[in-house]
């Protein structure tokens, strides 16, 4: 799954930290979140949405969309 | 995610905890091989240690419920390598015990434990390095 959450942090001039911080996760876990490597939760991922005041699919998009 | 200041207390509380287990361990097996007891006080000190082991669980447990996600996820993987290497060990342990005779002395379980420690750790080295 890709995202643009170290996009939008950069957009408001935020550390690692300072997100991590906000979203009371560790700093490894925004870290693999925005390398890929790591997939959040729907309730996480709901959160890091409110958090940047965006619906989810604004930020979180899958790799490859499949036909219907 | 900034550890709130009740969790740097619980990890003190769990190595509290865990020294006191080993102090007690240690005082159990040096006093089942060095002190004279009777059979029941013999099981009494055998029993011990228990109690100490049982809280540091209940305070583990309570450490990992309190980590993120990911930090849970990467406790997961390192109890799945862990345990199977666990397996592994004590299945061709026992095996080789059945071909070659081993040292009881060298090789018994009261000598593999050690292993599992080193294992989980290399379970948490290996899964925390994939998510780096």
């Amino acid at each position: 799954m890709k995202n643009r959450l170290k996009v939008l942090r950069a957009e408001r001039d935020w550390s690692q930290a300072v997100l991590a911080e906000r979203l009371d996760v560790s700093r490894q876990t925004v870290t693999a979140i925005e390398t890929g490597k790591y997939d959040p939760s729907l309730p996480l991922a709901f959160k890091i949405a409110r958090l940047f005041g965006k619906p989810i699919e604004e930020i979180f998009q899958p790799d490859e969309i499949g036909q219907p | 995610m900034k550890r709130p200041a009740f969790v740097d207390r619980g990890l003190l509380c769990i190595g509290l905890v865990l020294a006191a287990w080993l102090v007690s361990y240690f005082a159990a097996r040096w006093l089942l091989k060095h002190a004279a007891m009777g059979t029941w006080l013999r099981v009494a000190v055998a029993l011990f240690p228990v109690p100490f082991f049982a809280l540091f669980l209940v305070l583990f447990i309570r450490n990992i419920r309190s980590m993120d996600e990911l930090q849970r996820r990467i406790q997961l993987e390192a109890l799945a390598i862990a345990f199977p290497l666990a397996v592994l060990l004590l299945m061709t342990l026992g095996l080789l015990q059945r071909a070659i005779d081993l040292p009881f002395e060298d090789w018994s379980y009261a000598h593999v434990w050690v292993y599992l420690p080193i294992f989980y750790s290399l379970g948490i080295s290996i899964a925390a390095r994939r998510y780096r």
